[in-house]
């Protein structure tokens, strides 16, 4: 199952020199290659804070369903708005870029792990609590939703290590290592900074831990996507789907983990169907909204009760992770 | 394995008292002993009693609260059952009569502590500011002595306490949000929503209505098995058995459950001392208080001033003005139900989740004066077999093929203005109930305005239930919600109480609750008698011990309190336009 995608990809060599071709040719080929050398900072920065407006929209109606009765409810909502400021704000500037993306980031990434011990707490509080795991998981708090909210914030924290990719060259490596970068790196292991691993990301060599994400994202959307549909009893065959292509994509991206081949082949591929599967899922519960009573003269009101309009592109954005991963390099071995 | 490996589940047969699925009662509730002289005698702890005692409580006076009901501990005494709740209604001996005599119990008046909360279907709509000048504005009934800015601190403070669930932004009235969102629909939302969008008229899906939408604290959220009226097990829903009556307990108050007041005692000087009632074991009892409140709602509060009747108040306690029992008022609530070719299954959901307000107003279109809102309602199985009796005449075999359609139904609620009307009363009747005490007689008549309204009234709820796809629409003449029978004004010659709930006759004799309504909307009366109930209690606490030593009447409004919440008042919901609750 060859895409387009995969076939793009070139395969071994480390630099690939412009070739001749159109023009929309050459550009697919400048922008491929700032990809696999860790050239598009900018880019990642934009779309970590256009996603963070999808996430941080799913979360305010979500926790509006659920009255804001608790205060730390509102952290996502404040924090995806931060999040989409900053992502923007990377776009534009270096510096923004390289201090506050992250910082905000991790905040995020932090929130969503005590939103998820909060979501842990609130089926067990149900009656039955963990004893009756199916149903209060079901019937309680989105379970993965608080880490899938952290999809965005790992965008972003991804993008603060990257260069830019001005003048198309690779001039953005004249930057030195943000300083939050260098301690990332020791943290991690790096003994010095050309090969520590913030380096390697700062070079686009990461492929490993992206497809690792993508598997993570897939797990985590798909679940959410089984008990979501399960509370409507599957009533239209085609929420099935996601429950098929997760899996589908969790095993292409631990399988890139390992195989550069499935990197540069399934997993480009499965995404791509990841992808698709979101964007038909998103217009599928675009009509589920309209089709509610008042339809769209109860607009608001059919958003909150109506099938969750973002979470098929939460899904997809699994599928992103996973497209991006196959257009990046690998440390080398 | 004697316990569980992700824990036990909590045993509702274990000791403590139980206030919906979650909520203890931990505290030990104190007892003033016989012969004591307590601050403030109580005679009911609905939802002007509980709000009134719980803040009184809360300020460090002395309280004892009456009941005439018991002290229900949810899990013990309540059912889920349509049958088994009749314990939760007022349901003693009453005489109804007039022209068009009103059905007295279960939708009116309750009895147990919470009173008539614990049964309510937790609609909470504000009235709109043109309901305090409708004399002035439409001329007809009467103007309140009070604004509706003076109301709505304390509408905003008890939608915070309840809380209300509700759309984010009401149009209606003085437009204004809800702290707790939205509840989601049930086939009757569903159908209201598609029939008002039809037509063209705004609705409010999801509110006003005082169940959690989101749980707080220990009270879990709404699981929408539409058991409200009921008595809510789950803890959802709001009463002040629940709410307020708690916080008044952890705050020294006595709650005096199973005992019937039967007359307030009036000492010297035309001032009143004191209550007797029948406690528990039917034995008559005294309790000496400094001042007394009558929360008894507008059927026994008239009662209770009648029968206390004495030396110098020949025709009842406060009643110099012959007021007292007079302007009783019930709204028109007539039910339309339609049958639908899908079912609707109207027993999910609270009976209260959805309405529209877009006829509250006086129209100089139509030929009556006020208007009425249109209401989701959810009858369970026995209801809905006597609105079919009463709405078709079904009987015998045909009621029973009616009754297996029941799932294909849904009902939507009229609630239309009633105008007061002097000879709307509560007198006594010559029978006695249990306890030898002369039963309330109630008198109720429509006026010709009412009748226009109720007619047009219930022809745009059939409009509205065949736009929403009813294939067949039939309705019931039916009455709701009890006010008036003691009503305030700035005259003592028309008007029992104050605007404070001050007796005009007695200094230290109040009435808090709906019977001192003047008028009273389309909207469900109970968080106005909330609001009023914690008005006349930032009153009473700023009066102080003036109250109980001088007959001199202060007629300052005092600042709102906003410290005299229960707990887990604040720092839950949506946020929302505080200006008026910050200022």
């Amino acid at each position: 199952m060859a895409t387009p995608e995969a076939d793009g990809v070139p395969t071994a060599e480390e630099e690939t020199p412009p070739s001749p071709g159109t023009s929309a040719e050459r550009d697919l080929q400048a922008v491929d290659l700032d990809i696999r050398e860790g050239r598009f900072q900018r880019w990642l920065a934009l779309v970590a804070g256009l996603s963070s407006i999808l996430s941080g929209g799913e979360v305010a109606y979500e926790h509006y369903k659920g009255s804001y009765s608790r205060r730390i409810m509102y952290t996502p909502v404040i924090l995806s708005e931060i999040l989409m400021v900053c992502g923007v704000g990377g776009f534009f500037s270096p510096r923004i870029a390289r201090t506050l993306l992250p910082a905000v980031s991790a905040i995020t990434l932090l929130d969503g792990t005590v939103g998820f011990y909060f979501h842990v707490r609130g089926v067990q509080r149900k009656p039955g609590g963990w004893r009756l795991p199916i149903v209060n998981i079901v019937m309680g708090p989105p379970l993965f939703a608080p880490l899938l909210f952290g999809i965005s914030a790992y965008l972003g924290l991804i993008a603060s290590f990257l260069r830019r990719n001005e003048n198309g060259t690779a001039e953005g490596g004249i930057l030195p290592l943000p300083a939050h970068a260098r301690h990332w790196g020791k943290a991690l292991g790096g003994k010095h900074e050309p090969i520590d691993p913030a380096q390697d990301v700062r070079e686009g060599r990461f492929q490993r831990q992206m497809a690792a994400a993508a598997a993570v994202a897939a797990f985590l959307s798909g679940a959410e996507a089984w008990y979501s549909h399960y509370k409507n009893g599957f009533r239209y065959k085609v929420q099935y789907t996601p429950l098929v292509v997760a899996p589908m994509l969790m095993i292409a991206g631990a399988a890139a983990v390992k195989s550069v081949r499935v990197a540069h082949t399934w997993l480009p591929a499965i995404s791509a169907l990841a992808m698709l599967n979101g964007g038909v899922g998103f217009g599928y519960h675009a009509r589920g909204v309209l089709r509610k009573p008042g339809g769209a003269k109860k607009l608001l009101y059919n958003i909150t009760y109506g099938p969750p309009i973002f979470a098929p592109l939460l899904f997809a954005a699994s599928g992103f992770l996973g497209v991006l991963a196959s257009l990046l390099r690998r440390k080398p071995e | 394995m004697s316990s569980p490996l992700f824990g036990k589940f909590r045993s509702p047969d274990g000791k403590p008292h139980m206030l919906g699925a979650m909520q203890t009662l931990d505290v030990p509730m104190h007892r003033y002993a016989d012969g004591e002289e307590v601050d403030y005698a109580i005679v009911g702890t609905g939802a002007g009693g509980g709000v009134l005692a719980q803040r009184l409580a809360r300020a460090g006076f002395r309280v004892v609260t009456f009941d005439a009901g018991p002290f229900w501990d949810t899990e013990r005494d309540w059912v889920s059952d349509e049958k088994g709740s009749h314990q939760l209604y007022w349901t003693n001996r009453r005489v109804t009569g007039g022209s068009h005599p009103l059905a007295l119990g279960e939708n009116n008046s309750g009895q147990g502590v919470g009173g008539s909360t614990v049964h309510w279907a937790s609609f909470t709509p504000r009235l709109h500011p043109s309901d305090f000048h409708i004399h002035s504005l439409d001329g007809v009934g009467v103007d309140w002595p009070l604004d509706y800015a003076d109301v709505r601190p304390y509408y905003e403070l008890m939608e915070l306490e309840l809380p209300v669930s509700g759309p984010a932004y009401f149009p209606w009235g003085d437009p204004h949000g809800y702290p707790y969102g939205a509840h989601p629909m049930g086939g009757v939302g569903d159908a209201l929503i598609r029939g008002c969008t039809a037509l063209g008229i705004p609705v409010s899906a999801g509110g006003p209505v005082g169940i959690l939408e989101g749980s707080r604290a220990d009270r879990p959220h709404c699981i929408y098995r539409g058991f409200c009226i009921q008595g809510c097990k789950v803890g959802a829903k709001a009463s002040t058995l629940i709410t307020h009556v708690p916080d008044a307990i952890a705050n020294g108050a006595e709650i005096r459950a199973n005992c019937m007041v039967s007359r307030v005692a009036l000492g010297s000087n035309r001032r009143v001392n004191g209550v007797f009632y029948f406690g528990p074991d039917g034995r008559e009892l005294f309790q000496k208080a400094k001042a007394v409140v009558i929360a008894g709602y507008s059927i026994e509060t008239p009662r209770l001033l009648l029968n206390s009747a004495c030396d110098g108040f020949e025709n009842g306690l406060a009643n110099s003005s012959d007021t007292v029992g007079r302007y009783l008022m019930a709204q028109a609530g007539n039910v339309v139900l339609g049958r639908f070719d899908q079912p609707v299954r109207m027993y999910k959901a609270p009976p209260a989740h959805a309405l529209t307000e877009e006829f509250y107003e006086t129209d100089p279109k139509r030929d009556f004066a006020r208007g009425f809102a249109i209401q989701t309602v959810g009858p369970l199985p026995i209801s809905f077999a006597k609105q079919m009796m009463s709405a078709k005449g079904a009987w015998g075999w045909g009621l029973r093929r009616l009754l297996m359609d029941y799932n294909h139904w849904a009902s939507f609620g009229l609630l239309g203005e009633i105008l007061p009307h002097a000879e709307n009363r509560v007198q006594l009747a010559d029978e006695k109930d249990q306890f030898g005490l002369p039963v309330a007689k109630v008198t109720f008549n429509l006026g010709d305005n009412d009748k226009k309204l109720i007619d047009f009234g219930k022809n745009k709820v059939m409009e509205v239930m065949h736009a929403a796809g009813a294939e067949e629409v039939v309705q019931e003449a039916r009455y709701a919600h009890l006010v008036g029978a003691a009503r305030m004004g700035n005259d003592p010659q028309t008007s029992v109480v104050d605007r404070f709930g001050r007796t005009h006759d007695i200094a230290n004799l109040f009435i808090c609750d709906g019977s001192i309504m003047p008028t009273q909307g389309s909207a469900n009366p109970g968080l106005t008698v909330m609001s009023l109930a914690a008005r006349i209690a930032d009153y009473l606490i700023i009066q102080g011990n003036a109250i109980f030593a001088s007959d001199k009447r202060d007629m300052q409004t005092s600042p709102i309190r906003y410290d005299l919440s229960p707990p887990d008042t604040w720092g839950h919901g949506m946020p929302r336009p505080v200006n008026h609750l910050v200022s």
